[in-house]
């Protein structure tokens, strides 16, 4: 038996975010205040309204559909959404709360996704999978959209099982190797002559973050010479709406910074299979250095001295453990991204221009 | 498909009215489903000579894939198991079962689903089974007696809230005098009617000795014309009602009245 005991995120915080792409206005938690809090925050910067129907001891014992009812009213009534999802916790679902039967009862002007989960349904994404089985059968996508996605989902529970953070029982937090050594290695390589790839491999919205890593390289080519070539999965025709704007705005921004994506992947929720096509796309341009940034394991075939960058301290741990030696940590990417409309200034970006204009030595 | 949920109090013959009534509906020709929802997973055991089978929740707890196995007349069997007693969720338990009996185990071409429901509906998952897109169609197996008139009643309540539709009570009799008229009665006054009865008859014990239904096991038993009579209502049933469970005070008063 395998257990692994470090934190991580559950079907919940998929259905939530999940919820997010498909622009829900509302998203509501049936179970106690708390349950996904942390989740909420970040969800509620970048627009979406989280609620909870706060549920307690009594409504344990009791039953809390009449509670339900009534908070989807006054949200209907208050905020007239368009879109709402009721996320299933742990607490409402052990009890059998019938959330399609409260909502039909609720009988509201907003279109309301039933989301029969909790967090021990499975890994994560089977809370994404469950919003899209939902929003499929209420017509807000298509059933292609939602057999694509459920496939890139269970591609990636598989790589996270293989090569990623549910790869190893324990990960503790690194902080992640120094930005400075990265961006000496990458400037030093430019200075000499030498040839850059830089792939972006990224998740949804964390590729906000991790693009200013390609602005940087670009300008550091500027200054010292040296060749680039860039490979992201920025497709911005695939994906849900939101999911294809995020990837204009990003394009958008590396154009006005004469970042020229050669090799476009795939799209920003394609990163499970995408890094299949980084890693050829890598082959062919054969670089003195190889920048992977996003959820670099995605990218089969990397090599130990490759550049990677991720978000996730647990995730450096776990490159660190498999002998990688350059892993830089962008740990705020989540965070700082969810608001965010353009490509943000990253760490790692911030050294390499500082090292290319000289100011260290 | 018609979807079946036999509920009434602990003890009345739930299980031996379902058992009877799905062989019943098998010797005829029906493709019919048992499903003891009972953590206990003893209702099946008269369609499979006596057998306990492994149950649908241990299985899916260590990852097999989930099988059913086939009983009396070609009968799928399931029992969904759960906890033993004093740990765990049994609701929860068949909550998850039943989920995952209607994603990968019901066809189109399945005439007939019995779902067996433990005692009292004591929690969210007891109700499952009558959720919307699984069975529509509640019956209430009762005696003439004061508590199973209570206890059926109180399911009437719980249906009556979930806005389930009842099929008819079963008087599973207990011989007591005039049983027939105080279950009729009672039926009358909650919005109902009775389907069917079933006398006591000591050939029930025997063929449960035997491991077997009366259908299987004294065929031409009067006793077993009692379950096809029973059978043949319940498929020309078409009076379903959400019930109007009674006052529980007027219950006794009724039964008072009805002794003298």
């Amino acid at each position: 038996m395998n257990d692994i005991l470090h934190p991580r995120p559950n079907p919940i915080i998929a259905a939530m975010y999940t919820l997010r792409d498909l622009d829900a206005d509302v998203v509501l938690m049936h179970g106690p205040a708390g349950c996904g809090f942390m989740a909420s925050r970040r969800l509620e910067e970048a627009g979406v309204h989280v609620m909870t129907t706060g549920m307690r001891e009594s409504d344990l014992i009791f039953g809390a559909e009449e509670k339900l009812v009534r908070i989807l009213r006054d949200i209907d009534d208050r905020f007239n959404p368009g879109l709402i999802g009721v996320v299933g916790t742990c607490a409402s679902m052990i009890i059998g709360e019938n959330l399609d039967g409260a909502i039909k009862k609720a009988d509201v002007q907003a279109t309301v996704l039933p989301i029969d989960i909790h967090g021990c349904s499975g890994p994560n994404t089977t809370g994404a999978i469950a919003v899209l089985d939902a929003a499929a059968s209420y017509g807000l996508i298509t059933q292609h959209e939602r057999d694509r996605q459920k496939m890139l989902l269970e591609k990636a529970t598989l790589i996270e099982k293989e090569r990623g953070l549910t790869s190893k029982s324990y990960l503790k937090p690194h902080p992640g190797t120094t930005k400075l050594s990265a961006a000496q290695a990458i400037v030093g390589t430019l200075r000499k002559g030498g040839k850059i790839s830089v792939v972006l491999n990224a998740k949804k919205e964390t590729a906000y973050g991790f693009a200013d890593i390609m602005r940087a390289v670009e300008h550091a080519r500027s200054v010292v010479g040296g060749e680039v070539h860039y490979i992201g999965n920025l497709d911005d025709k695939v994906g849900l709406p939101r999911i294809r704007r995020y990837a204009s705005n990003i394009l958008r921004d590396l154009d006005d910074a004469n970042v020229i994506i050669e090799s476009i992947t795939g799209g920003l929720d394609e990163y499970a299979v995408s890094g299949k096509k980084a890693a050829e796309a890598l082959k062919q341009c054969d670089a003195d250095l190889r920048i992977i940034a996003g959820l670099p394991h995605t990218v089969p075939d990397l090599s130990k001295n490759d550049v990677l960058v991720t978000d996730q301290a647990r995730q450096i741990r776990n490159y660190l453990e498999k002998g990688f030696t350059i892993a830089v940590g962008e740990l705020s990417t989540h965070a700082d991204v969810m608001s965010t409309h353009t490509v943000l200034r990253s760490e790692l970006g911030e050294t390499i221009r500082q090292v290319a204009d000289g100011g260290l030595a | 498909m018609r979807q079946l949920a036999i509920y009434g109090k602990g003890g009345i013959g739930k299980s031996t009215v379902s058992a009877n009534l799905a062989a019943s509906f098998a010797e005829s020709g029906l493709k019919t489903w048992y499903i003891g929802c009972d953590p206990k997973s003893d209702g099946s055991m008269t369609l499979l000579k006596g057998k306990q089978i492994p149950t649908f929740l241990e299985q899916m707890k260590d990852g097999e894939e989930t099988n059913t196995v086939e009983g009396f007349a070609g009968i799928k069997c399931v029992e969904t198991g759960g906890p033993l007693a004093g740990v765990g969720c049994a609701g929860r338990g068949i909550i998850v079962a039943v989920q995952e009996l209607s994603k990968h185990h019901f066809q189109q071409d399945d005439d007939i689903l019995i779902y067996d429901v433990p005692g009292d509906v004591v929690c969210g998952g007891f109700a499952a089974p009558v959720r919307e897109k699984y069975a529509n169609e509640v019956y209430i197996v009762t005696s003439g007696e004061y508590l199973a008139l209570y206890a059926a009643n109180n399911i009437a309540r719980g249906m009556a809230n979930l806005n389930v539709t009842l099929g008819g009570i079963i008087c599973n009799s207990r011989d007591i005098s005039d049983e027939k008229h105080i279950v009729e009665e009672f039926a009358r006054r909650i919005g109902t009617h009775l389907i069917g009865f079933i006398p006591r008859d000591g050939v029930v014990r025997d063929c449960e000795n035997h491991g077997m239904t009366v259908i299987e096991g004294a065929p031409d038993h009067k006793q077993a014309e009692a379950y096809r009579q029973l059978g043949r209502n319940i498929l020309e049933n078409t009076n379903l009602t959400i019930p109007s469970p009674m006052d529980p005070e007027d219950i006794r008063t009724m039964l008072r009245e009805m002794q003298r």
